[in-house]
């Protein structure tokens, strides 16, 4: 024993620290990120499953999405019929117009007033008529009542709303004759709220079952590598050191998953507009249809994003014990 | 070096584990820790790198007392305790390299030292011809010595070993018996739980044998009589 006692100073020594070549914030970013990408090409199989979840459960939600855009976008135009118009049995003077527009604009929620004068009543009831002229004869300008057409705002289209603003209008001074389409009125505002209560619902049930496969996949694929994560703590790895480069790894699955959704979508929503035509009575191109906007292709690779990240977060919590 | 004062642990409420245990383990020894199956020496060895906490008892570890660490001071304990465990638990689609060098990366190592440090345990194990392969590709006994590169590649100031010659035959276990004995000479606390008796008798090392999680018996075997210490 004492031979060797007098070797230990020596051999102690040897063992020093080396400086670390790799400190600072920026040093371990670095190699966080390329332990992520060793991981992903190490387990390539399992990423591609993960990816492919993503791509998929985010596709099932982006084309959920699309379709309830373009409905709400349609449904916004019909809502421009919701128009409430103020009838007068006499042409106005110009200043009368001004006076009432004035007052009409004061009121809250009105987007747009518009005077129509007999001529112009005239014209369009022609165009009303068209085919049927032979109705319209002996009929002259004067019969018909002159009226001021007043769009709301967008907000302001509800029924509630409509009939509130109908009751402030009848107090101006001057205007008795009001008409709305009450009935048109509350139907469709009836089914707009129908439509997107079941959006909420329908979409809502998607993106809770899109996170759910995606979390569970997650942990699947994290349990497969449990004993990566038990080794690391078992040779003195912190939380932040094990958790770091499955967070990117989650990181860059969802982003990428959520770039191949968006790609995919593309992919289908132009397939669509190519061959709908066949199929459907209208063409698709003409209709006014629209990809995603900008807004949502951002949101929808944030979404992804944070679901690989999130999902891995909550699964490593399960398997890290240290 | 390793302290254990009335430790007890149970794993359920009435089968106990280990029983009032009272071991004193000073710097640079070399212990054997043996008895049969379901002795407690498992048991024992994962108390003190902290992957159990005990009952009642204390444990410390270079003055240490690790049963009242906080959760984040568990890692920084365990780098300056190597462990070879009777499974290994290597990552099976990882080289040989990236399994020694996982030890060095979590100290925050640079990648060339990592590389230079790596490389040499690994020619002191005799396998740096391997260091590119995967570890299910190896040998029993290569897995061995990979384990214990890793164990050691940190120079710790505590070597574990839990059952480290379980499958070897006599060549190998000569060879990993040399490694402990030449860590132990370079300063590091070695801790062995066996039930290989050759691999006692031939290393003539302190012996405590554990029957039923208590102590029964502790020997210097240098002193050949068998003579108690406690």
């Amino acid at each position: 024993m004492n031979k060797w006692k007098k070797k230990q100073p020596a051999a102690i020594k040897s063992f020093k620290r080396p400086t670390l070549a790799g400190d600072g914030f920026g040093g371990r970013a670095g190699f966080f990120l390329s332990r992520a990408v060793n991981n992903i090409r190490q387990n390539i199989f399992v990423n591609v499953v993960t990816v492919g979840t993503i791509t998929l459960a985010l596709l099932i939600v982006s084309l959920f999405m699309l379709v309830f855009v373009n409905l709400e976008s349609a449904t916004e135009s019909w809502s421009e019929r919701v128009q409430v118009t103020v009838y007068f049995d006499k042409e106005l003077t110009n200043p009368d117009q001004s006076a009432f527009r004035e007052k009409i604009s004061a009121l809250s929620g009105v987007s747009r007033v518009s005077y129509v004068s007999r001529d112009e009543a005239l014209k369009r009831f022609k165009i009303r008529l068209q085919g049927q002229e032979a109705l319209l004869e002996g009929i002259r300008p004067e019969v018909l009542p002159t009226s001021f057409e007043i769009a709301l705002k967008r907000s302001h289209r509800d029924t509630a709303s409509v009939e509130s603003f109908v009751t402030e209008l009848k107090r101006i001074p001057g205007i008795t004759e009001v008409q709305y389409g009450e009935e048109w009125v509350r139907r469709f505002n009836s089914f707009l709220n129908f439509m997107r209560l079941l959006g909420v619902l329908l979409g809502g049930f998607l993106v809770i079952a899109a996170i759910f496969i995606v979390s569970n996949t997650i942990k699947l694929t994290i349990y497969s590598r449990r004993e990566e994560l038990e080794v690391m703590a078992l040779v003195g790895a912190t939380r932040f050191f094990i958790k770091a480069p499955f967070l990117l790894e989650g990181l860059i699955q969802g982003f990428v998953g959520s770039v191949l959704s968006i790609i995919l979508l593309f992919g289908l929503y132009e397939g669509f507009l190519q061959n709908a035509g066949s199929f459907l009575t209208f063409n698709p191109v003409s209709s006014g249809l629209s990809f995603l906007s900008l807004e949502y292709i951002a949101g929808l690779l944030l979404a992804g994003s944070m679901l690989g990240f999130l999902g891995s977060l909550t699964s490593l919590k399960r398997f890290i014990n240290v | 070096m390793i302290q254990l004062h009335n430790v007890s642990l149970a794993y359920q409420q009435d089968a106990s584990a280990l029983n009032n245990i009272d071991l004193n383990i000073g710097k640079g020894e070399f212990v054997f820790l043996t008895g049969p199956s379901g002795a407690g020496k498992t048991s024992l060895l994962r108390l003190l790198y902290a992957a159990l906490t005990p009952n009642r008892g204390q444990v410390l570890i270079d003055g240490q007392n690790i049963t009242r660490i906080s959760r984040s001071q568990i890692p920084l304990l365990r780098r300056s305790i190597g462990v070879v465990f009777q499974d290994f638990k290597l990552l099976q689609n990882r080289t040989v390299f990236e399994n020694v060098a996982i030890a060095l990366e979590v100290l925050g190592w640079g990648r060339a030292d990592i590389g230079k440090k790596t490389m040499h345990i690994l020619k002191q194990m005799g396998i740096e011809s391997k260091y590119n392969l995967t570890t299910q590709r190896l040998s029993g006994g290569e897995q061995q010595r990979v384990a214990l590169a890793r164990a050691l590649v940190n120079d710790p100031k505590i070597l574990l070993a839990d059952e480290p010659t379980g499958n070897l035959d006599d060549a190998n276990k000569n060879q990993i018996l040399n490694i402990f004995k030449d860590a132990n000479i370079r300063g590091t606390t070695v801790v062995v739980a066996t039930h290989d008796r050759r691999l006692i008798e031939q290393s003539h090392k302190r012996l405590v044998t554990l029957n039923k999680g208590e102590i029964v018996e502790q020997m210097e075997k240098e002193t050949a009589s068998g003579h108690q210490i406690l």
